[in-house]
């Protein structure tokens, strides 16, 4: 009787292990382009799929390998690249356009030069950052039918709208299907499709910039929500500034347009990663007068004054932490 | 005086109630914030961050210029110090059962991911 | 009565070894809290055996010695309020059982001080979400206690009635 019930707990044990997951749910992460994503899908487990495309973009946009699309390009300054090569480069130029150049794909040297490739963080003279300054310029980057070309000493990076396409790709991935409920978190660019499994929308945090927190959560539905800011990948200079790793395309040092991070929410992911970052380079008053004149999207903005901006579009949508020291303000 | 078969059967009860209450907490219930240190997609810790009752550290890597040091603390994990270029895994900061975010260390390829949390919200932007 | 008090350390000793050597083993299950507790038995054995102040004697003697060796202060709260409630419950059932159920005071003090630590672990951190574990303890209780049980009650048939008894 005693040994039945040792063997019986033991398989209760065992039993309890294998049931790790809520019924329906499937979650799933990896690395991928340099990042970590995890992949949650209600109904049907896509992540095998979002892997092999996330991985499949990534021979094609990385700019560290030296065989992808982009590498080859960066070392020959021409390449013959796919369709889908091609679609981003140019809407990643049409959002320059839009922005006044405050995304600007060529801006790799300037990143590289402050070691923010590598890690090894360096400030670069001030005749290296003229230097720099004049290898950057996305409007020098040339298409023509599937060749791109670039002039000597240019390298194109396309990390700064790449996620955002898997975004698109992804939740296209998911919606073909079959699957009405999923989330993806691609490296911090966060996919919705659909809501929640019982309809109501998915809850995304927008995280502090100055602390471990969230400033606020975002409820979406079918939508995008990427966010750029310095807090992550930074270093502090030796007169104590932090420098962070988003470049200012027209001084090829980093951004400081007052601006702690912004976030993007819209459902073309492409833009949403793009504009993310051209946002965050623009500042406050340029963002603002951009989204009256293009619209298309809407954002959330955090300022070093503390002030949390948020478009009128997303604000019933939007909730400020509890015991928050920001600063609510509607732009609308 | 109590037979001792009668005393086998009520622990037994007692048991297979125990049990019940198990399967039903895994199916209905919320579960306790969990901390998964994954490294090369293994799991090398699983932390019951409900249940740490002083803050330690995890020292995780080969010694070969892959070091992580993670502090756990009651409801609370973060990579407190790393010797990897970027620091990105430091600068995140601390996931607990209300902010259940992985913390990333691409280059040791270390993640650190909280299971069973509901936290405020799905996911996090950054 | 000196007697008494040189069998009281010895034991108070043997569960100390026995607590410390435990210590050093890495847990089996992932899940903490849940290990063999091959100082109960000792508690248990003097329980049954010797009487209740002996017990309460060696098994705080054990617990303050065990956490000043190998815990901290939190480790030594949950050992203390754990080792008290099972104490309480055996104590409380002693009546009920005969010398062949010994192996039930091992099931019973094992969900007790399970119990106790997870109410001293609630009141710490002020959160009752650890109760959550409560089945997996409970059932862990059992799983472990009918282990020192029964090597408690196994002891009690083995060694002589003469060592532990008092003659007032």
């Amino acid at each position: 009787m005693i040994k039945k019930i040792a063997i019986l707990s033991a398989a209760v044990f065992t039993a309890l292990a294998l049931y790790a997951c809520a019924p329906g749910e499937h979650t799933s992460d990896f690395f991928a382009m340099d990042t970590y994503m995890s992949v949650k899908t209600y109904g049907v487990d896509a992540a095998e799929t979002v892997k092999g495309e996330a991985e499949r973009l990534e021979s094609l946009f990385s700019v560290t390998d030296d065989v992808s699309e982009i590498g080859i390009l960066n070392a020959n300054g021409r390449v013959e690249a796919s369709d889908e090569t091609i679609e981003l480069i140019e809407r990643a130029l049409y959002i320059s356009g839009m922005t006044d150049g405050a995304l600007d794909i060529t801006v790799y040297p300037a990143v590289r030069a402050w070691g923010f490739t590598t890690g090894e963080y360096a400030v670069p003279s001030p005749e290296k950052i003229e230097e720099l300054r004049s290898l950057i310029d996305c409007t020098k980057v040339t298409v023509d039918g599937n060749t791109v070309s670039v002039p000597d000493g240019y390298m194109v990076d396309l990390g700064a709208v790449a996620k955002g396409y898997l975004g698109d790709r992804v939740r296209d991935i998911l919606k073909n299907a079959g699957i009405t409920s999923a989330i993806a978190d691609l490296g911090g660019s966060i996919v919705t499709v659909g809501g929640k499994p019982d309809g109501s929308p998915w809850r995304v945090a927008i995280r502090d910039p100055n602390g471990d927190g969230s400033v606020g959560v975002i409820e979406v539905k079918d939508k995008c929500v990427v966010t750029s800011g310095g807090y992550e990948r930074y270093f502090t200079d030796e007169n104590g500034v932090k420098r962070w790793h988003i470049i200012d395309p027209a001084t090829a040092e980093p951004a400081d347009a007052g601006l702690l991070s912004a976030t993007v929410v819209g459902e073309d992911g492409v833009l949403c990663d793009g504009l993310s970052t051209a946002l965050f380079v623009m500042g406050a008053e340029k963002a603002e007068a951009m989204w009256r004149k293009e619209g298309g999207f809407e954002m959330i903005l955090v300022t070093k004054t503390g002030d949390v901006l948020v478009t009128d579009g997303i604000i019933d949508s939007f909730s400020l932490s509890e015991g928050s020291p920001y600063e609510l303000k509607v732009i609308g | 005086m109590i037979k001792t078969r009668t005393w086998i059967v009520i622990i037994a009860a007692i048991a297979v109630a125990a049990a019940g209450a198990i399967l039903l907490i895994r199916f209905f219930g919320a579960p306790g914030t969990t901390a998964e240190i994954v490294k090369g997609g293994e799991v090398l810790y699983t932390i019951d961050l409900d249940r740490v009752s002083e803050e330690y550290e995890i020292e995780i890597g080969s010694g070969d210029g892959d070091r992580n040091v993670v502090t756990v603390k009651p409801g609370m994990i973060c990579v407190s110090s790393a010797d990897c270029p970027e620091q990105i895994c430091v600068n995140t900061g601390w996931a607990s059962k209300d902010r259940p975010y992985p913390i990333v260390c691409m280059p040791h390829d270390l993640v650190i991911r909280i299971v069973g949390a509901g936290g405020e919200a799905d996911a996090e932007a950054e | 009565m000196a007697k008494r008090i040189v069998t009281d350390a010895v034991l108070a000793a043997v569960a100390l070894v026995l607590f410390v050597v435990e210590a050093q083993i890495p847990p089996a299950v992932p899940i903490p809290c849940v290990k063999l507790g091959l100082a109960n038995i000792v508690t248990v054995w003097a329980l049954m055996r010797i009487g209740a102040p002996d017990a309460l004697g060696i098994s705080l003697v054990r617990i303050a010695l065990g956490s000043l060796f190998t815990g901290t202060l939190p480790s030594f709260i949950f050992s203390l309020s754990g080792g008290l409630l099972a104490f309480v419950a055996i104590l409380l059932l002693k009546k009920l059982l005969r010398e062949n159920q010994i192996f039930v005071a091992g099931v019973l003090g094992a969900i007790f001080h399970n119990a106790g630590q997870l109410i001293a672990a609630a009141i710490m951190y002020g959160t009752a979400s650890v109760f959550v574990w409560s089945p997996v303890l409970i059932l862990s209780g059992i799983v472990t206690g009918l282990f020192t049980g029964l090597v408690a009650q196994l002891l009690a048939k083995k060694i002589p009635k003469t060592i532990g008894q008092r003659k007032n």
